[in-house]
């Protein structure tokens, strides 16, 4: 009985009510609907900060837009670069901004083929299981008081579910059962190990300097950000993202000229439309966490009007700044051969990333003293 | 109109079997050795992303190359044979369309040959508006090369960023010839009409906006350390080996090597020119883009100063009056009189060479002809291609195999030329 | 000859081409090289002699047959008409557009227009009889907008809200009269073939004692050459008039 009556009490209304999103611009307009019975339930869900963070920022809703507006921009922005106009037949009027959306309808409307040498029930599901570790990250990163889970030991959390994704792409990989994808398998198995560990040490000199694994205490430690604090492990962190998501000029694993999208080779249709956002969406989760780790996340000027609303607004501006570097790099760059690349994670990388280290050591001791 | 083939239904139930044998152009005793050996062999081509429509069978150890064998011939269209059953004049659109952006090198060697069977001396007028042409082809061709080659090294700018820069030059090529590629305009005697003095100074207004426009490429590719680290020190030919295999063209100059038909036996305008061979000395993909780059300014320059001389010579008369034969009015534009001119065009008994370094490479035609017919007995063409397809193969050895598309855009393999 | 030496470049040199890199690309994102024309909303200009769709006046047609004997690609036949002249007709689907036909057309019966984007539903479509030739072809324009690259130190893209005229005005070839004259008139057997081959009816052939002549009208005979090279012993030929 008292059991059915905590859960009752923890899917009340008035549960939520006290953990909610506040807006003092809309507020009125919340307290109206509030009243209302059924909607008010309904508002009150969505408002409350675990569920705010989980459908609107940083989840479902911003991923998806970002999405939308990241896969877009890349190529507008490379267009404008090569001297080119880029996306823009549909919509017109507003530059062909949901190019995006008619590609993934395009996908959707095609034929999927499963490929006879391929494992079929690992071939269909992996690209729906990597979304598990592609989006549990979300639930941890938070955005001023908003957080999907509040726990001090959010920042190992992020970085081990984020380290899951390769395991699955390597799943792909051998599931897809061609030479391409063995080959780019391969690549994608020795990036990982390249990149993860300056990955994981500059996080680790971050956790040091802060002297927290907290993202919301990181956050709010950050009167001067992390980047002034630790230029090198802001850059070990910025490279190893380029890595991780390969990206040019680290866009070995998915090298199209050489092994035609590697693991993603035998994909087709809807399939390949999610194989393709995998990419995008890790860059998205190492954006955010570039940003809260070094860019000082919801910090910014407080806007009272949007009350809770502008961390998230700053957090999301930083994040977008973080991915559109990372989407400039691509008209930029040549991509490194794979032993080219290698050798510069295991020597330079992993050098800097130790120097990244004892900095944090180094600030570490400073703040006990 | 409902009866027609295409539109009636058909249907698709062809059993699909993989088939049991597979051609391979190489010997059993070799696929066998590779196994024995720990090697294996792949198969790059045909319809491989980053080559053209040739194959490459490459047998690897671990990631080594060990030694590569070419396959060529999936785009072989028989220019030779085509060309013996078709007029003289005819064949001047044939000859180009094995290298389309070379449109200018590649039919001034074919008209070259005939004009030595002729015994025709050109127009002093059209000998320069012909290297201007030559030229423009040259540098079209080497920005194709270069956005070739930066597709191979995943570099989406480096890519746009030349064929962008075609475009000008394309430009040009519109506004003398009437048309954006296959020209056709380099005609036995001369050419088929006079460049009236705006054109040409649009030509020299492009070769500056190249310029300007190829210092921010240098920058964002040719200098840009991802593309050096690729491309340094990787399929490097030495200078013997180079004149071993027959590479000819830019990969022998980049190789140490300064020979370059148009210094060797000047021909057109070349010798009244000023102008620089670019040598390299490495011989690794890197000096071979470079010496190319190089090139591309030589070009330049080589316009600049042939406009700067017709500034001097006075229009009219770009058709040479020896093949003319009575129909003098056509001297500055063949427009009216082509066929009353070249369609009865019979060579004289006797086989006639000539060599021409198009953009790629050493050129050659060679036309046999028996007297008295209107088309040629027989027709030869070795295009660069076919040349430094050996040194190609044997500059991948011992490289890894994701340096092949380096090499291969370095080389600016273009298997039509190649298969002709 | 220019030596050209490279060498790989050490750190500090090579932080240096990383930063040209990217600044050359922050450049050109800020203030783009854009050269791309919208091509159905804007036309590139052309200029006349663009080598595009053939149009032909059959008023100025002597039926030579020139056109069709230049064409590299076989692309021209010739088709009777109902005057008993033959005209010619052009298959798109073979046609490389080298315009040697126009270049041989002695009385500027064909002309060249800018048109070169011309939509066919099939190949049979493709192929243009003589009466499609006289008139343009059908085009949807949906372009405001001519373009013209400008090069004035930098590709300068001219808008000019106006339509190109795509069918320029061709200056004619100076015609210069030619006639068919009979050379060796003893060695003509008489067979006839040059007077069925006739399209103008200018060939006769009168019987004076006995002797059959051959009779050509100049004022009739436009220069063809068709009985000049169907006659089988090759007496006759073209001479100025």
């Amino acid at each position: 009985m008292e059991a059915v009556y905590e859960l009752l009490k923890a899917v009340s209304k008035e549960h939520f009510m006290e953990n909610m999103v506040s807006i003092p611009l809309i507020q009125p307009v919340i307290d109206n609907l509030l009243n209302i019975p059924l909607v008010g339930y309904v508002v009150a869900l969505i408002l409350w900060k675990p569920m705010f963070a989980l459908l609107i920022f940083p989840g479902l809703l911003t991923l998806m837009t970002v999405l939308l507006f990241i896969i877009w921009f890349e190529r507008k922005l490379t267009a404008r670069i090569q001297w080119r106009r880029g996306p823009l037949e549909i919509l017109r009027w507003a530059g062909g901004i949901i190019q995006a959306l008619a590609d993934g309808l395009r996908y959707f409307f095609q034929e999927v083929i499963v490929h006879r040498d391929a494992h079929k029930p690992y071939f269909i599901q992996l690209p729906i299981l990597i979304f598990i570790p592609v989006l549990l990250p979300l639930l941890f990163i938070p955005a001023g008081s908003i957080v999907g889970i509040k726990t001090p030991y959010a920042l190992p959390v992020v970085v081990a579910i984020v380290s899951l994704i390769p395991v699955f792409i390597v799943a792909i990989g051998w599931a897809s059962n061609s030479r391409f994808a063995y080959v780019g398998t391969i690549r994608e198995a020795f990036m990982y190990f390249a990149y993860e560990i300056p990955f994981i040490l500059s996080v680790v000199a971050m956790i040091l300097v802060y002297g927290t694994a907290d993202m919301t205490a990181i956050v709010e430690k950050q009167t001067i950000p992390g980047i002034i604090l630790n230029p090198v492990a802001a850059l070990v962190f910025f490279i190893s993202t380029i890595m991780a998501t390969s990206r040019l000029p680290f866009e070995i694993p998915e090298a199209d000229q050489e092994i035609a999208f590697g693991p993603f080779v035998e994909y087709s249709g809807i399939m390949f439309g999610l194989v393709m956002t995998i990419a995008y969406e890790k860059m998205y989760i190492l954006a955010l966490l570039m940003s809260v780790l070094f860019l000082g996340g919801g910090n910014g000027f407080p806007i009272p009007l949007l009350g809770d609303l502008a961390p998230v607004i700053w957090m999301f501006l930083k994040t977008m700044a973080v991915m559109v570097a990372l989407a400039f790099l691509r008209s930029i760059y040549a991509r490194f051969r794979l032993d080219q690349a290698l050798r510069l994670s295991w020597t330079t990388m992993l050098k800097i990333s130790a120097v990244a280290v004892l900095i944090g050591a180094a600030l570490n001791i400073a703040q006990v003293a | 109109m409902s009866e027609r083939e295409g539109e009636r239904e058909m249907l698709l139930d062809v059993p699909v079997e993989p088939p049991v044998e597979m051609f391979l152009p190489i010997p059993r005793r070799f696929l066998e050795d590779a196994y024995r050996n720990d090697d294996y062999i792949v198969l790059v081509g045909p319809q491989h992303p980053g080559s053209g429509h040739m194959r490459i069978i490459l047998r690897i150890k671990g990631d080594i190359i060990v030694e590569a064998i070419p396959d060529p011939g999936y785009v072989h269209r028989s220019m030779e044979k085509l060309a013996e059953n078709r007029l003289y004049i005819q064949n001047i659109p044939l000859m180009e369309r094995p290298a389309i952006m070379d449109t200018g090198n590649v039919t001034l060697g074919y008209v070259r040959a005939i004009e030595q069977a002729l015994g025709i001396e050109v127009p002093e007028r059209a000998k320069y508006i012909r290297t201007v042409l030559a030229e423009l082809s040259r540098i079209g061709t080497h920005l194709y090369d270069a956005g070739i080659l930066a597709v191979f090294l995943g570099h989406t700018t480096g890519f746009m960023w030349p064929f962008a820069l075609r475009e000008p030059v394309i430009e040009a090529m519109t506004r003398i010839s009437g048309t954006r590629i296959t020209s056709s305009f380099i005609i036995p005697g001369g050419i088929r009409r006079d460049v009236p003095w705006e054109t040409l100074e649009f030509v020299r207004r492009v070769t500056y906006v190249l310029e300007r426009r190829l210092k921010g490429f240098e920058k964002i590719f040719i200098k840009n350390p991802s593309v050096i680290a690729r491309l340094k020190d990787v399929g490097v030919l030495s200078k013997q080996e180079a004149i071993k295999f027959g590479v000819v063209g830019p990969f022998l100059r980049a190789s140490g090597v300064e020979y370059d038909v148009r210094r060797v036996e000047p021909y057109e305008a070349y010798d009244s020119l000023n102008w620089d061979v670019p040598v390299a000395d490495e011989g690794d993909s890197y000096s071979r883009f470079l010496v190319r780059v190089e090139e591309i300014f030589q070009s330049l320059s080589i316009i600049r100063q042939a406009i700067n001389e017709l500034r001097s010579i006075p229009e009219g008369n770009v058709i040479s009056p020896d093949v003319l034969d009575g129909y003098e009015e056509a001297s500055s534009d063949i427009r009216g009189y082509f066929y009353r001119v070249f369609g009865n065009l019979v060579l004289p008994y006797g086989e006639y060479t000539s060599l021409t370094e198009a953009s790629r490479g050493t050129l050659l035609y060679s036309i046999i002809s028996d007297g008295e017919s209107n088309v040629p007995y027989r027709v030869r063409v070795v295009t660069p291609g076919w040349y430094y397809l050996k040194g190609f193969m044997e500059s991948l050895r011992g490289e890894r195999l994701a340096d092949l598309q380096a090499i291969y855009g370095s080389f600016g393999y273009f298997p039509p030329e190649a298969d002709r | 000859m220019i030596k050209i030496k490279v060498r790989k470049p050490d750190m500090v040199e090579n932080i240096k081409l990383h930063l040209d890199a990217l600044l050359t690309g922050v450049k050109e994102a800020v203030k783009p090289g854009t050269i791309t024309i919208e091509y159905p909303r804007e036309r590139r200009w052309l200029p006349d002699s663009f080598r595009g769709y053939i149009l032909f006046t059959p008023e100025n047609c002597i039926s030579c047959f020139q056109c069709s004997f230049v064409c590299p690609a076989n692309a021209i036949l010739m088709k009777k008409s109902e005057n008993n002249r033959y005209y010619p007709s052009i298959d798109y689907a073979k046609c490389i557009f080298c315009h040697f036909c126009v270049d041989s057309c002695p009385g500027s019966a064909l002309r060249q227009t800018k048109i070169h984007d011309v939509v066919y539903i099939d190949l049979d479509e493709m192929f243009c009889p003589t009466e499609n030739m006289i008139n343009p072809p059908e085009i949807v324009r949906e372009d405001e907008y001519t373009v013209e690259y400008l090069m004035d130190l930098d590709i300068i893209l001219k808008r000019v809200k106006e339509r190109d005229d795509l069918i320029p005005e061709v200056k004619p070839v100076e015609i210069i009269k030619e006639y068919s004259s009979c050379y060796e008139p003893d060695s003509c057997l008489a067979c006839g073939i040059c007077v069925s081959s006739c399209p103008n009816e200018a060939i006769s052939i009168t019987s004076l004692d006995g002797e059959k002549r051959l009779k050509i009208d100049a004022d009739r005979c436009t220069g063809c050459g068709i009985c000049v090279k169907e006659c089988p012993v090759q007496i006759l030929k073209l001479v100025k008039g």
